[in-house]
């Protein structure tokens, strides 16, 4: 097939995917042990019957308004785009969600479906801890138990994030196995799940894993790109050119691009952690070194050495760090639809601080990879141009791992 | 390559000890392949490590950990076995994660296998049903045997299509969960097996949770076999002890009647 009826292949109904057995073309499905497969069925069929359910969508809007803060604007970053002389940049404030990223989306939709499926108990997986502060926030707001676990490398970087959802009533599970990071919480996680499925519901925190998760966290976060259409529209009379959004899982990228996907004109850009170069365990950029392979659940494009072994992942940002990639991410990459290019830890750490300078705001480290590399496109496009960047979280988190990159210490 | 079944054992009770390969060292697992072929084993279940062993607990994790160090891989690992000779290792099946045999390539695997001799199949803990049917048919083609799971939690109409194909036996998968915790109430998984009787003339075999060789006796006395995992696993760097532990499962297995039911 060409390259362009490849693309019009897979942009005749993104919404008709994944297929029945959760694929996005070759890749996704649900590479879990048995004891698990009957609750993702039972997940499917909720989600299904609640997503179909006005009721729900009711209810569920009412939380994003009334305790998320939804909508979030889009916000014409001025100066930003004053200073770099090119395309005019908007903002997806996804930072000025309730606990400061859009992870709590994904958390209020899972957890009203807990509710719906009568289960007792949340747990969760989480990397810098946002996850898993928005997954404590909605245990507390509905009245579940909550487990997360967190890789305790991960649990000793982001003490303060620990912390916050012991505050909240939930429980840190700290998983000293393998790197002790985020992956390895979800495997921690996934087993966990395997013999408390009747009780509990795994709130898996973005758009990877088993089917039917990668449907389930797209469907709750392109919240994002439905308002981000609207709003777009309603101050450019447009489309913009490009949307950018970082990619670690996939949650706020998809998020954002899922209702652009059939707007062939916006050209979508994911950005991978670049890290320190591109060498094994450097960065944690799958689609520039990584080869088809299954992990976790789902098959897609893994960092993983000669003998399918899982590499190490590196980057300055604990939430684009992980050796797989969202399965429908991969089938866009393969048809073309969505760009993948990466960005280096000094770049991204640059781009922080410029977007403090020049907006007053800063930035998560996973969102200023985006940012990182709308500057670099806004330099080369004309006034006339327009790009929408995913601002995912505020960079509150991330202001201690900064100060200690640039040699500040606090006494 | 046509599948030939192995002979059960005289009173059809199995005992599958499950030995993780190169922990801490090749010539360890050499030792109990040996063992385990000198207390007659119907089979053993070897398995390869991977890094992200979701389906196992913190007991197969620091093995598997271990023999990573000691770099063994499923290519390595295949052709270190066809050098050893067939009087010294027991019927093998392969255990581990998806990823490897995809690294390695389904027909290579198949085709490497062969070459061993005496590999009767794999089992896959995070291949599902759903996802198998390829890799079943690239198996059958090769004489292998792939090895298909059942849960307490799997509903009849999936363990209706679960069990359909016919093969080497039937892993139920006792508690629910990872490998490594004891099975102390039989109740589930002996019903679980009637049920799966009624379905198919296939052995069954039950998994996860066989600590002690009371409670092997006990689940041999409704199912066809048992597999020991973790509590072998925690002896697999002193052989002698392993294959005095192994006996005594072994002996439990014996004493059982042939066809008893509970």
């Amino acid at each position: 097939m060409s390259d362009s009826s490849r693309m019009a292949a897979a942009m005749r109904r993104p919404s008709s995917l994944p297929d029945r057995n959760g694929y996005f073309g070759e890749y996704g499905g649900r590479f879990v042990s048995e004891s698990l497969m009957e609750a993702l069925y039972e997940l499917e069929a909720a989600f299904r019957k609640a997503w179909a359910d006005p009721t729900y969508h009711r209810e569920m809007n009412e939380v994003y308004r009334d305790f998320v803060g939804r909508a979030t604007p889009l916000y014409f970053a001025e100066g930003l785009t004053r200073k770099l002389g090119g395309a005019r940049i908007y903002l997806k404030r996804e930072d000025l969600n309730h606990t400061g990223a859009h992870k709590i989306n994904n958390t209020v939709g899972q957890a009203l479906l807990a509710l719906r499926m009568r289960k007792k108990r949340l747990i969760a997986e989480t990397g810098a801890g946002q996850h898993g502060v928005a997954t404590a926030t909605v245990a507390a707001r509905y009245g579940f138990e909550c487990d997360v676990y967190m890789g305790s490398e991960d649990a000793r970087r982001q003490s303060l994030n620990v912390f916050r959802m012991n505050l909240l009533g939930a429980t840190v599970k700290p998983v000293d196995s393998g790197t002790k990071t985020l992956k390895d919480a979800i495997s921690e996680a996934l087993r966990d799940w395997s013999h408390s499925v009747l009780s509990t519901h795994y709130v898996l925190g973005t758009a990877f894993g088993p089917h039917p998760f990668p449907l389930i966290v797209r469907s709750f976060q392109s919240v994002i790109g439905r308002e981000a259409r609207k709003q777009i529209l309603r101050k450019e009379g447009r489309l913009p050119d490009a949307l950018i959004a970082c990619v670690g899982g996939g949650s706020n990228s998809m998020g954002l691009f899922f209702p652009f996907l059939s707007d062939l004109e916006c050209v979508l850009y994911g950005v991978e952690a670049g890290g320190r170069s591109l060498k094994p365990g450097e960065h944690a950029a799958r689609f520039q070194t990584g080869k088809v392979g299954v992990l976790q659940g789902s098959r897609t494009y893994v960092l993983q050495d000669g003998d399918g072994q899982i590499e190490k992942t590196h980057s300055v940002s604990a939430g684009l760090d992980y050796s797989a990639v969202g399965p429908e991410l991969a089938y866009y990459h393969d048809s073309g639809r969505i760009s993948f290019v990466s960005v280096s830890d000094d770049e991204a750490l640059e781009a922080f601080e410029t977007l403090g300078k020049t907006e007053g705001i800063l930035p998560a480290l996973e969102s200023s990879h985006a940012i990182a590399w709308a500057i670099r496109k806004a330099r080369d496009l004309g006034p006339d141009r327009v790009l929408v960047v995913n601002l995912s979280g505020r960079g509150d988190k991330d202001v201690m791992e900064v100060a200690r990159i640039k040699g500040v210490s606090f006494s | 390559m046509k599948r030939q079944m192995l002979p059960p054992p005289a009173n059809g009770k199995r005992v599958i000890p499950y030995l993780m390969a190169g922990d801490p060292d090749l010539e360890t697992t050499r030792a109990l392949l040996l063992g385990a072929k000198e207390e007659k084993v119907w089979a053993v279940e070897l398995g390869v490590p991977f890094s992200d062993p979701t389906a196992d607990g913190p007991v197969i994790q620091q093995a598997a950990n271990r023999a990573l160090s000691s770099k063994t891989s499923l290519r390595s690992l295949l052709s270190w076995l066809s050098k050893i000779p067939r009087n010294e290792r027991p019927p093998i099946f392969l255990m581990t994660y998806f990823n490897l045999f995809l690294a390695l390539g389904l027909e290579d695997f198949v085709e490497q296998a062969q070459k061993t001799g005496g590999i009767v199949g794999a089992v896959i803990p995070d291949l599902s049903y759903e996802d198998s049917h390829n890799v079943r048919k690239v198996f059958h083609e090769g004489g292998l045997s792939l090895i298909p799971f059942v849960a307490p939690t799997t509903s009849l109409a999936r363990m209706k299509r679960i069990v359909a194909t016919s093969e080497e036996f039937i892993y139920l998968v006792s508690l629910l969960g990872t490998t490594g915790k004891e099975l102390s109430e039989t109740g589930d998984v002996s019903r679980c097996v009637s049920k799966i009787r009624e379905m198919t003339s296939s052995p069954v075999c039950v998994g996860f949770g066989i600590q002690t060789p009371s409670t092997a006796e006990n689940v041999l006395k409704f199912a066809d076999g048992v597999i020991v995992g973790s509590r072998l696993v925690q002896d697999e760097r002193d052989p002698v002890r392993w294959k005095a532990l192994l006996a005594s499962f072994c002996n439990a297995a014996r004493t059982v009647p042939a066809g008893s039911v509970s």
